[in-house]
């Protein structure tokens, strides 16, 4: 890979401070999101997926999250030494993010115009550029930063027909170009009649629609990097697909990096370039989808394979992992799975694995798994 | 839609035409109660040492021998072509009122303001550092007001801060004004009468009065503001809102507080009504020329016509706040249907 990543995610642990313990919700998690690449993250519920989306950006409340070690580094910035003040300059257009609840993800007080009118005028305000006194007040000076079009997150046109610095030239910061954007953002959702949706409160919405909303919302900042934390989890299944439609593409039109976080396989291996499995709270697996897919090299990934109703088609009946998920205050010692593996050797619980290290095998290019007898590991 | 304009006002008509059975009510009730209270107030407004005759003739021209039913319907007919009575001091009822209602008027909305920019703000800081010295620091504050009573507190502040801050703690001007009261609002009479002066002058006696309401009442306001903070932070949209690249401050002001709002106009209508009855001791007090002074003086010079009218007019007053700060719901909310 020559290019640099967009987010490069460095031994990040996180822990839950709480009156009944401390909870390691995030071990030392290491990997990184290429630039124009959709990055799938994976696991069973409680297994930190959502602690790493929102630890990520800093939307983690700081009581009771601690970070206890590592680095965010997004676009050469660690954002954990971030001041928290200086966050907000990161968020919107350096990176978006959709939420599991579309429910609850609109403010329910504003119509869907100003909500979207909004997250423009915010990326429109960092786009046209401050007084040079106020310009270098941080290492985020995105009032700076060449239109998203000469970026190199952003490699196509971001909305379809037209370059896009001769829009942003013939577009001043006024009421009509704002609404004529709005509906734009709301077009590129295929939302079918944007002019009726501007008007209408989230209320009067159903859930795929407010999905779109939040999408064409995050979308119209031109994120260098958009995580989708579950974005299809609290749908109904054929919303689920049309919305995943969408997704898909959206990833063809709008070259941004994408986070996307699920608990469905099925899900990730359709939408995902490379896929980290997760596993309290450490990532215990990364690679390519066809190869993670294909060849698990961690018994954890091969199991939760197993026990998925849509990957099982010729393996035979769904088999269950023995055990249950370790609490998150109380993790076995050495590799957090051993008590459920079938391959545990005695070293297995002493030793917490290797570190996620590229596999020297051929045909599992960037492979990378965290067990110690990965070779071992029969798909 | 149900949220249309006229909706609107349907709504608040509809709301209006409650006053009237309230009204009947409410004046039945402080009519019966005042006679129970005085059973002889010729007696009273005579002196103790007035031949029978006079008295008896009083009873006579006052209609005080007819039986109570008749003689609350006698009143009732009287209240509403616009008659309220005439104070012991031969002033009419109706023309005190229109004095002294403008003054507490102005004394509860700047009181209220105070309450909003102050107790509302402080409420959005103590839900931000829920659990962290500044929470502590504000619960402190509004309880100590809360649990003040009124008076306690009315005298605190006119013995010991008003030197302390070099404000003056009697009436509405410091000298007699030169221009005509026109309105009875303090502040704006010579606002009115391009008088600049004796407006500070007026704010400055405003202020203390104000500010010993506002401080009493502001504990629910900050209270209810800082629950309902904290029900709103932990929602996506407030995160969602921070996602946008959102400075933490209109994320608080404009996406939290906007819905969390909601719950806390509820009270403020309570609020106002207390307010408007916390008026008799403070006014009183701080020799604030208006309605609660107005009501104090009549329940101690036996002045049963104005009694009964500061009885319906704080109802009135309670009714409509209530009703503000419901159509303020409506307008906050947009689920609220006009019906």
């Amino acid at each position: 890979m020559t290019e640099d990543p967009v987010l490069r995610v460095e031994d990040l642990s996180v822990d839950y401070v709480a009156a009944a313990g401390t909870f390691h919700a995030l071990s030392n998690v290491t990997f990184e999101i290429p630039p124009g690449r959709v990055v799938g993250i994976v696991g069973e519920t409680g297994c930190g997926k959502s602690t790493l989306a929102h630890a990520i950006p800093g939307l983690l409340p700081t009581p009771p999250a601690r970070v206890r070690s590592g680095k965010v580094v997004f676009q050469g910035i660690d954002l954990t030494a971030l001041p928290r003040w200086k966050l907000p300059t990161v968020r919107g257009t350096g990176i978006g993010m959709v939420f599991q609840e579309p429910l609850n993800s609109l403010n329910p007080a504003y119509r869907v115009f100003d909500q979207v009118a909004e997250a423009i005028r915010v990326r429109r305000f960092r786009e046209r550029g401050v007084p040079a006194a106020r310009a270098d007040r941080g290492p985020f000076d995105y009032s700076r930063r060449a239109p998203p079009s000469a970026s190199s997150t952003i490699g196509r046109p971001f909305l379809p027909g037209g370059a896009v610095e001769e829009r942003l030239k013939a577009r001043p910061m006024t009421p009509a170009s704002l609404k004529e954007e709005v509906l734009e953002a709301l077009t590129l959702v295929r939302i079918n009649d944007p002019e009726t949706i501007l008007r209408l409160y989230p209320h009067e919405l159903s859930g795929g629609m407010r999905q779109r909303v939040m999408i064409a919302q995050a979308l119209s900042e031109r994120p260098a990097l958009l995580i989708a934390d579950e974005p299809t989890s609290a749908l109904d299944v054929t919303i689920q697909a049309q919305v995943l439609t969408l997704m898909k593409e959206l990833i063809d039109e709008v070259r941004t990096s994408i986070l996307f976080i699920s608990h469905d396989l099925g899900i990730i291996a359709e939408m995902a370039d490379d896929v980290g499995v997760m596993y309290a709270g450490r990532l215990i697996e990364f690679g390519p989808v066809a190869s993670i897919f294909g060849r698990p090299r961690h018994p954890y990934t091969r199991a939760l394979l197993r026990a998925s109703p849509d990957r099982s088609k010729s393996e035979g009946p769904l088999q269950s992992i023995p055990g249950s998920v370790p609490s998150l205050a109380r993790l076995p010692a050495g590799c957090a799975f051993h008590p459920r593996c079938t391959l545990a050797r005695p070293n297995c619980s002493v030793d917490p694995g290797p570190p996620l290290a590229p596999l020297e095998l051929p045909g599992a290019e960037g492979h990378r798994s965290a067990c110690w007898y990965a070779r071992e590991v029969d798909a | 839609m149900g949220r249309s304009i006229t909706d609107l006002l349907w709504f608040i008509g509809k709301r209006l035409l409650l006053l009237i059975p309230l009204v009947l009510g409410v004046t039945a009730i402080a009519f019966i109660l005042i006679r129970i209270a005085y059973p002889e107030p010729c007696v009273i407004w005579l002196g103790g040492h007035a031949k029978q005759s006079a008295v008896n003739q009083c009873i006579a021209t006052f209609g005080l021998n007819k039986p109570l039913v008749v003689q609350y319907f006698l009143y009732l007919q009287q209240f509403l072509s616009g008659n309220w009575g005439i104070s012991p001091d031969s002033i009419p009822v109706l023309t005190s009122i229109a004095q002294y209602f403008p003054a507490t008027l102005e004394l509860v909305v700047a009181s209220l303001a105070l309450i909003v920019l102050i107790g509302i703000p402080l409420g959005v800081i103590a839900a931000q550092s829920s659990g962290r010295w500044p929470d502590h620091l504000v619960r402190i504050f509004y309880l100590g007001g809360w649990a003040t009573p009124t008076y306690l507190g009315a005298i605190v502040v006119a013995v010991f801060v008003a030197p302390f801050l070099g404000l003056p703690t009697s009436g509405q001007y410091s000298r007699p004004p030169p221009f005509p009261l026109v309105t009875h609002i303090s502040v704006l009479d010579p606002l009115l009468a391009g008088n600049l002066p004796y407006v500070g002058d007026a704010l400055m006696h405003l202020f203390l009065p104000a500010a010993t309401l506002a401080l009493l009442n502001m504990g629910i306001i900050t209270r209810m503001t800082r629950t309902s903070m904290l029900e709103v932070l932990p929602l996506d949209y407030v995160k969602a809102a921070r996602m946008k690249g959102l400075a933490e401050f209109v994320v608080m002001y404009k996406h939290a507080l906007r819905t969390a709002l909601i719950s806390t106009t509820t009270v403020l209508g309570i609020t106002i009504a207390g307010l408007l009855s916390g008026t008799v001791v403070v006014e009183e007090i701080f020799s604030w020329e208006g309605l609660g002074q107005f009501a104090y003086d009549s329940i101690t010079s036996s002045n049963i016509p104005g009694t009964v009218a500061c009885v319906v007019i704080f109802t009135i007053g309670a009714v409509v706040a209530n009703l503000l700060a419901d159509v303020l719901y409506g307008v906050l909310d947009p689920k609220v249907e006009w019906r």
